[in-house]
């Protein structure tokens, strides 16, 4: 999953410190891993160093001196960039699509073009495309067993995949109300 | 259709279209389960009956009037009261008829699935009546021939038992009239092939399914209601080619119209009763049993109904009849008749008596056919709620509240109707009414009947298999 | 009849003219509104899956492109004629000659054996008895069920009964085949040989397949999928913007 592309879309909402960023990437994303400081530290060193985030300025209200970063122009088109980039269906790739749903819906509120749930349509369609693929390559007249299997594998994996998108599509509108009201 | 289609698809004359049919229908049955068998042995069964009882009512109507042969029984040598009896022994189809309409249901659930299976493989709604009516039709020939074959040899043998009396008890001197006895032979399945195709009329046979047009109760009464009229309107006619005869049968004519609109009241109460009951029960129940017996009573109030029906006129008829009875015999034991007087109404009401419990065997044994029915079409459900743990006593009481419940207060109902019917008739003799003898008859009648509702509980067990609970 | 409509060209390139098309279709049971003006195409040949959760009204769009219910509202025209209005008994025979429907379970008559099962439609159409077996025993054949043409439903594991209920579906060699949840009762492996078998045959004999299903897996064997909601059509920019936005890039 994109940790850059990840604090771009935390970032649409308004300017924001690396503490506070780490702090809501963690609430938004309970099932992923929670960033290390460091590592919200590095990624907006290299989104700095690319253009695509400004320093904002620094606070220091009575603690230590924090930085405050705000997204550019660019960042915003990276930002949509990736969000309507199809990811390419493969195995265990859901993630990354919830990561796409979740800050389409922040991107979204905050004024950004960005469609979640048309991207979860699209993205279904994708991933339909290559299940048809795969199920071709399969009921091919000889097709051997070993590929028959493999094909299977991906497939029942696709399919859970796909599944998800299905139930999360039905269930869009309740998301984007629990993101993006405080 | 399609210009492409094979030559072999297009559609067959008109010759081959009923060969096919037929072919269809004795595959079918050739392939038919248990139930299947049971069902059509049943329908046959009542063919039988009914033969056999036309059969003797076109007997004892043969008998020409001034016939110098004296019987035992005086009903047959008056031709004032003749009319009277062949009437008794017409009335016994509706008992039969709501039997045959009984047996028909047992396994309704399963044919009308095959039913749609045949929409569903391209059959027309026609071809699917023409299978259903072939099927009832050929069912009820093989009965309505056992019945001629049965009734020429009982009268064989009461021929030979009897032969060189003076006074003999039945009228085997009677010769056999042919024509009238095999029209009878092929009426009845002519008319059960007729109201197999008329019941089918009433449903929409789609590929999805079996759907009802109308609701069932309403039109089933409908049924009911022309069929008697039917069996009367003729009975009638009979009676009204004779002249002299009409007002001899008009007394009994009356009688039945008294019978039919006091059973179907009783009809109706049964069903709103069993609904009443049903609706209040549900929310009060303390027992499992009583709760599951009521839940089925409101969800369908008139499946007991349909069941109770015949039950209910034989009822009101056997009160009726005790009553008079009682009343014509007190008569005619207080005012001194001479010896041959009183032998006379007791051979008579002898003879009726048996008419009545002929009648009420066959009610009961309709409403036995109907309770295994019932069972045998909810057995999945009764092996789920067993599975689930609801002990196999408790589903026993509950099917038995299921018959007891509504039909009580049918019978009550039914009860008072006749004690009306016989009341009217005391009427005019001024006498004290006899209660005891009467109104002995709902008990007994109220006790068969659960008799028969517990003898289909053996069935339960069977019902309960864990097997039922697979897809067929 | 000339409102087959050209609303949704294909993804890929222009379509062939549609051999059964089902035109702003509404239908109701009741309160429940199954179908809201559903518009589906359908060309010869093509394996068409139609897609949707529990209740979005795929099986009634079924039922309606099958002449199985009438829908309250709009057209389904099969080869240029409109099969609603249609009265039930030349939609019957329709059905007989060029369609085949399948089912989840249920189909198949328990009192016949599998080949009469099959042959089931050929005898009601007149076929004599003879014949009608020998094409019923070829096509069991194909499904490799013939081993079991003796036996009746009720003898059958699941995967062999849906065979023998693809068989009798396509023993007419008819033009569509409509199938409902076909694999619905199936476990995969049984599932995986049923829809081959369906697919191989349906592309040898150039039959146009429906196929109703909530299974991506299943949807997976069709050329194009068809989604349902709430009784209309699912919107499908998904494949065209798709690869619109993976290849043009932006920026």
């Amino acid at each position: 999953m994109s940790t850059r592309h990840v604090l771009l879309g935390l970032l649409a909402g308004g300017p924001s410190h690396g503490y506070d960023l780490k702090r809501r990437h963690d609430a938004r994303f309970p099932g992923a891993r929670p960033l290390a400081y460091a590592q919200v530290y590095t990624t907006l060193q290299r989104l700095v160093r690319d253009g695509l985030v400004e320093v904002d300025g620094t606070d220091a209200d009575g603690g230590p001196e924090r930085t405050r970063y705000r997204s550019t122009e660019r960042g915003i088109r990276e930002l949509t960039g990736w969000l309507g980039e199809i990811t390419p269906p493969a195995p265990h790739v859901s993630n990354e699509i919830f990561a796409k749903v979740v800050v389409g819906i922040l991107a979204a509120a905050a004024g950004e073009a960005a469609d979640p749930a048309g991207h979860l349509l699209a993205q279904r369609a994708a991933h339909m495309a290559r299940m048809r693929e795969l199920t071709a390559v399969k009921t091919a007249a000889d097709t051997d067993l070993a590929t028959v299997l493999s094909a299977d594998y991906a497939l029942t994996h696709l399919d859970a995949d796909l599944r998800w998108m299905t139930t999360t599509a039905a269930r869009i509108a309740a998301l984007t109300e629990e993101i993006t009201t405080p | 259709m399609s210009t492409e289609a094979p030559t072999a698809l297009a559609p067959p004359g008109p010759a081959r279209v009923l060969l096919t049919d037929a072919r269809l229908a004795t595959d079918l049955l050739r392939g038919a389960g248990r139930r299947e068998w049971w069902r059509l042995g049943l329908v046959a069964f009542g063919a039988f009956l009914a033969t056999c009882f036309a059969l003797a009512a076109g007997t004892v109507a043969a008998i020409p009037d001034g016939h110098p042969v004296r019987y035992t029984n005086g009903l047959l040598n008056g031709s004032g009261v003749r009319p009277g009896l062949v009437l008794a022994l017409v009335l016994l189809l509706v008992p039969v008829l709501a039997f045959v309409g009984q047996a028909t249901r047992i396994g309704a659930v399963h044919r009308e699935r095959r039913f749609a299976a045949l929409r569903l493989a391209g059959a027309t709604t026609r071809q699917v009546r023409t299978v259903a009516a072939l099927e009832a039709g050929v069912t009820c020939l093989f009965g309505s021939f056992a019945g001629l074959v049965g009734f020429l040899a009982a009268r064989a043998v009461a021929d030979s038992v009897q032969r060189g009396r003076s006074t003999p008890v039945l009228p085997t001197d009677i010769p056999v009239f042919w024509p009238g006895f095999i029209l009878v032979t092929l009426a009845v399945p002519l008319l059960a092939t007729a109201t197999g195709a008329l019941a089918l009329r009433r449903v929409a046979i789609s590929p999805l399914g079996v759907f009802r047009r109308t609701r069932p109760p309403r039109n089933l009464g409908l049924y009911g209601l022309v069929a008697l009229l039917l069996v009367l309107g003729s009975a009638l006619a009979f009676v009204g080619s004779k002249p002299g005869l009409l007002m001899a049968a008009a007394v009994p004519a009356l009688a039945a119209g008294a019978v039919i609109l006091i059973g179907a009241g009783a009809v109706s109460a049964a069903g709103a009763s069993a609904r009443f009951l049903g609706n209040r029960l549900v929310g009060r129940a303390q027992s499992p049993a009583l709760l599951i017996a009521a839940g089925r009573l409101q969800a369908d109030p008139w499946a007991g109904a349909r069941v109770h029906a015949t039950v209910i006129l034989v009822t009101v008829v056997g009160v009726g009849f005790t009553g008079i009875r009682r009343i014509i015999l007190d008569e005619v034991n207080t005012r001194q008749y001479a010896a041959s007087d009183t032998g006379f109404y007791e051979s008579g009401f002898a003879a009726v008596g048996l008419t009545v419990l002929v009648a009420l065997a066959v009610a009961v044994l309709g409403l036995a056919v109907g309770t295994a029915e019932s069972l045998i079409t909810r057995r999945r459900a009764l092996a789920a709620q067993f599975a689930a743990g609801v002990p196999r006593s408790v589903l026993r009481r509950a099917l038995l509240l299921e018959t007891a419940l509504p039909l009580a207060p049918a019978v009550l109902l039914a009860g008072l109707g006749g004690l009306l019917i016989y009341g009217a008739y005391t009427a005019p003799f001024g006498s004290e009414l006899p209660l005891l003898q009467p109104l002995l008859v709902p008990v007994v009648v109220y006790a068969a009947c659960l008799l028969a509702a517990a003898a289909s509980l053996p069935l339960l067990g069977r019902a309960l298999r864990p097997a039922e609970l697979r897809h067929e | 009849m000339n409102n087959s409509p050209s609303r949704t060209p294909g993804p890929t390139g222009p379509r062939r003219a549609p051999i059964l098309a089902a035109h702003a279709l509404s239908k109701s049971y009741g309160a429940t509104e199954a179908l809201r003006g559903a518009s589906v195409e359908l060309t010869a040949g093509e394996i068409l899956a139609l897609t949707g959760a529990s209740g979005s009204g795929k099986s009634t769009l079924l039922h309606c492109m099958a002449g199985i219910v009438e829908p309250d509202a709009g057209a389904v025209t099969y080869e240029g004629r409109r099969l609603d209005g249609l009265p039930e008994h030349a939609r019957t025979l329709l059905r007989r000659t060029d369609f085949g429907v399948v089912f989840q379970f249920g189909q198949l008559i328990p009192e016949l054996t599998a080949r009469d099962n099959v042959a089931l439609p050929l005898l009601l159409a007149g076929v004599r008895r003879q014949a009608a077996e020998q094409r019923a025993d070829a096509c069991l054949e194909r499904f490799g069920v013939r081993g079991q043409a003796a036996s009746r439903p009720g003898e059958l594991s699941g995967g062999q009964a849906q065979r023998v209920a693809m068989a009798r579906a396509l023993v007419t060699e008819p033009k569509v085949i409509f199938a409902d949840e076909p694999t619905g009762a199936l476990d995969s492996l049984a599932s995986e040989q049923v829809l081959t078998a369906l697919v191989h045959t349906a592309r040898e004999a150039g039959t146009a397949v429906l196929v109703v299903t909530h299974d991506a897996q299943v949807a997976a064997y069709a050329d194009r999928e068809v989604q349902l909601r709430d009784g209309a059509l699912v919107p499908e920019p998904a494949a065209a913007t798709a690869t619109a936005r993976v290849a043009g890039d932006e920026h």
